[in-house]
């Protein structure tokens, strides 16, 4: 994929997007929750 | 092409003046013990996320290991993958906000007094204390040796004025100014990261042609893999090695899994829970951490296997020759020949960002570890401004000292031996402390020493590469490794961590069932 032969390769990359928007939705939707 | 003096210095010097001012703002707001510690318990979701990528990654991971991509190719991707899954995802979802909460409960005020009042126990915090002291300073002097590499290359002065120098710039804003001016300059040097790497991913696919011809031009390179590392189990640098070979060994037990488990239960990260006021800032502080992360490992560990098509472009050659044989000179090489003028001077910026913003937290954590945890424990000056100061300042001569004794190609080796000690004697440790309900002491003490003293041995006497490092195992008993391959392949890590893991879980399962017999019916 994208020049890349190794699928451990290229889906470690898919990963690691993934990853990040986990984060960012986890964040979203838990923007308000666990208070003081 | 390197850019010219002029602009060099004048950016620089307006980089500096504006982190110096930030310093000067944290000096002012440090009234108490509590302000210089853990910032006050009271820093922005944003700072504490910026801050926390910015120290997570240093030149160790942007040069150290953007050079060991070029040598061992994109497998690297793998340990991005757990710096976002682990060392954001895991790390403040799971162990976060456990960490703030019985922090802000119990008013601890670094990683060691977090471990002695969860187990009721001096031993723990005094030997935590000691594993920082001893164990830090390799990861500080790695970073050290990153920063002032590139602004030798950069500058043209000598070696030992750019570790120096280096140094004493973070000292002064660490030692006046505390964990707020710590954490506020990481905040815009993290910042400052995210728009170098940015550019950095841009500049090298628009100089070698776009993502897939840049990325089929590297994996036609597959036959020009050194000898010596296709024997070891080396295929290309777009495949993963041979499973199970020397060169997988190390890429995945020393590179991926060392660093990216180790980062779970690093003193100086888990310190960043501790400052945030309530939970919720911890959920915030991941939407930025994760793609930040993301920006910074992701784009070193592609743009150094990269360089290997650069270099084959326009020199014949690959990266790991073209730099004269030293994997940590190979990222410096590649920005200042490939990059425009502006952007090399763009790109010292971002690594001395990267550097400060890890050192100064590293400063911090040792200095204090040595005042509050060890030398001052129980004294009046475990919590004096002035003897936290003058630990800090004791422990930043160590690490320049223990950098100039340091040899060549070691950023990335020295940054995953620190992490790899502070899973294996923290990790467990660490993980019951905040999960467990009644943590026996006794079960801590046992994971704590078998953690930190398998690691020692078995990088001492058995990893080849560390064992090659320290020199022991050669000058008393003659050889590199006492044990055979594959074993003086495994990282310490694969071996202490569950070692440790175990005694935890054994003697703690023990504590509850004598806990459990001796209750009241």
């Amino acid at each position: 994929m994208l020049g890349i032969p190794d699928p451990q390769i290229w889906i470690a990359y898919l990963l690691c997007i993934a990853l990040a928007i986990a984060c960012i939705i986890y964040g979203f939707l838990n923007w308000n929750r666990g208070g003081a | 092409m390197a850019a010219s003096l002029f602009w060099i210095v004048l950016v620089t010097a307006i980089y500096l003046v504006m982190i110096l001012c930030l310093g000067y703002i944290g000096y002012k707001k440090t009234k108490a013990a509590e302000d210089y510690l853990v910032a006050g318990r009271n820093v922005h979701p944003v700072v504490i996320a910026l801050s926390y990528g910015a120290t997570f990654i240093s030149t160790s991971a942007i040069v150290g290991f953007g050079g060991q991509a070029a040598n061992l190719g994109m497998g690297l991707i793998w340990l991005t993958v757990f710096n976002i899954g682990v060392g954001v995802l895991l790390a403040f979802v799971i162990f976060g906000k456990k960490t703030r909460e019985i922090g802000s409960r119990l008013k601890a005020i670094t990683f060691p007094d977090l471990m002695g009042k969860i187990y009721s126990s001096q031993f723990m915090q005094v030997v935590s204390g000691l594993v920082i002291i001893v164990g830090m300073p390799l990861y500080t002097a790695a970073v050290l040796i990153g920063g002032a590499q590139f602004i030798k290359e950069t500058l043209g002065i000598s070696y030992a004025a750019s570790l120096i120098g280096f140094a004493v710039i973070v000292a002064i804003y660490v030692i006046f100014g505390g964990l707020i001016a710590v954490m506020y300059t990481d905040a815009v040097q993290g910042a400052i990261m995210l728009i170098g790497m940015t550019f950095l991913l841009i500049f090298t696919y628009v100089i070698l042609g776009g993502v897939t011809a840049a990325h089929t031009a590297l994996t036609n390179m597959a036959d020009m893999v050194p000898a010596k590392l296709a024997e070891q189990g080396m295929n290309g640098w777009t495949v993963m090695p041979d499973l199970g070979s020397p060169i997988w060994f190390t890429l995945v037990t020393t590179l991926v899994l060392g660093v990216g488990i180790g980062v779970l239960a690093q003193p100086q990260l888990v310190v960043r829970f501790m400052t945030a006021k309530d939970g919720r800032s911890l959920n915030r502080a991941v939407l930025v951490g994760g793609p930040f992360i993301l920006m910074m490992t992701g784009v070193a560990f592609t743009v150094g296997a990269l360089t290997n098509v650069y270099f084959n472009q326009t020199k014949g050659t690959i990266a790991v020759v073209a730099a004269g044989g030293n994997v940590d000179s190979i990222i410096p090489l590649f920005i200042n020949l490939a990059t425009p003028d502006w952007f090399t001077v763009l790109f010292m910026v971002t690594l001395l960002a990267a550097a400060m913003s890890t050192l100064s937290s590293l400063f911090h954590a040792m200095g204090t570890a040595l005042i509050c945890d060890v030398w001052g424990r129980g004294r009046e000056c475990a919590l004096s401004l002035k003897a936290n100061q003058i630990g800090v300042l004791v422990m930043i001569v160590v690490s320049v000292i223990v950098a100039f004794l340091m040899p060549g190609s070691i950023i990335a080796i020295a940054t995953a031996m620190f992490m790899g000690l502070c899973a294996s004697a923290f990790l467990p440790v660490f993980a019951v402390a905040v999960y467990c309900k009644r943590p026996d002491p006794f079960a801590a003490k046992v994971s704590l020493v078998v953690g930190a003293a398998v690691w020692f041995l078995w990088a001492l006497f058995v990893n080849s590469r560390y064992a090659a490092v320290f020199g022991l195992s050669g000058a008393v008993l003659g050889k590199t490794s006492v044990l055979p391959y594959p074993w003086s392949a495994i990282d310490p890590l694969i071996i202490a961590l569950p070692l440790s893991g175990l005694a935890i879980l054994l003697l703690q399962a023990r504590a509850g069932r004598l806990m459990a017999e001796s209750a009241p019916v």
